[in-house]
């Protein structure tokens, strides 16, 4: 377990909804539209407190994880008023210890940009992921159409990694790095804000 | 609605915000080099500091992402215009100026935002 990742995210527990529950409100339909699209055993990776549950669709079999206990404390309470099944657990998203091929759906919200190995934790969701199954994503990524802001998130990143996340990945391309085919990209804010969808091919 | 009249506020706000550190810290005749990188590196931690107060209120990323463009290039410009005293001549016009800077750039982010929206790639393209 990666414990300065963990301290991290435990501190920005007690700060989180304040500064996300705005964000529910002006890209939630975005997040009920991108989780509309989950089917099967689904693993919900950085559950965060919680925020994400009441745009998951009802009845699906949920298996949510987080680096963080203290997030996972708040997000057991939001997980109580969902129609279906949660289960919350603590885990690193670089080692997980389900068997491969486990998930037939895996989902994200921004998650991407804090995950200290982005390829190697993608790797790993393509690991547990069964063939034919889907990743969706919805996750913040360097811009590059616009250059001067390409060029901010660069200079920014130097600050923003020291307590939350990195502003420029290219999340689009860590996909494919770990071995996804891409379905959809979709620029929700500016080409900063993306749905991405790719699926493990089934060979 | 309301987001989109908060989102001009907020530019609104960070303009005035860069304009104002950078009349205080920059003087006509100052190198214009120097004056550029105190504008660039104040401008972007008083953005940085608004858009970090006002994102609880609009969001993250749709307050520091105009916000920080504002600051800094906004920083950067009234610097140079400033240390080359061609700047505002009072604090008035220095404020006036950082608000429809700060306007202009809100407005920018969301016309290229009209224009980038959108599918990016679908499979079978």
């Amino acid at each position: 377990m990666d414990v300065q990742t963990q301290e991290k995210w435990d501190r920005a527990s007690r700060t989180y909804d304040f500064f996300a529950a705005v964000d529910d409100k002006r890209l939630g339909s975005e997040k009920q539209k991108l989780l509309a699209m989950i089917r099967g055993k689904t693993l919900h990776v950085a559950a965060g407190t919680g925020n994400d549950y009441k745009f998951l669709p009802p009845g699906m079999d949920i298996v949510s994880i987080d680096i963080s206990p203290k997030m996972l404390e708040r997000a057991k309470i939001k997980a109580a008023g969902y129609r279906g099944a949660i289960e919350l657990c603590e885990a690193d998203v670089h080692k997980l210890d389900y068997p491969e091929d486990t998930f037939d759906t895996i989902v994200t919200v921004f998650t991407f940009c804090s995950v200290p190995k982005p390829i190697a934790g993608l790797r790993e969701l393509y690991r547990v992921l069964k063939p034919g199954g889907q990743i969706l994503m919805l996750e913040h990524v360097r811009s590059t159409a616009i250059g001067p802001l390409g060029i901010m998130m660069d200079l920014m990143t130097q600050l923003t990694r020291k307590f939350g996340p990195e502003l420029n990945r290219d999340t689009v391309g860590n996909v494919q790095k770990a071995g996804f085919w891409l379905r959809r990209v979709e620029n929700i804010y500016l080409d900063v804000v993306r749905t991405i969808e790719a699926i493990k091919e089934d060979v | 609605m309301l987001f989109q009249i908060g989102d001009y506020l907020a530019g609104t706000v960070i303009g005035v915000g860069t304009a104002l550190i950078v009349r205080v810290i920059i003087w006509p005749g100052m190198d214009m080099v120097i004056a550029m990188l105190l504008g660039i590196g104040f401008g972007t931690i008083v953005s940085l500091l608004l858009g970090y107060m006002l994102s609880p209120m609009l969001g993250i990323v749709e307050t520091m992402i105009p916000g920080s463009l504002t600051g800094m290039y906004g920083g950067m410009l009234f610097a140079m215009r400033d240390s080359m005293a061609a700047g505002s001549r009072t604090m008035t016009a220095a404020i006036v100026v950082g608000a429809v800077f700060g306007i202009v750039v809100t407005a920018a982010m969301k016309s290229y935002n009209y224009v980038l929206r959108g599918t990016v790639m679908e499979a079978g393209d």
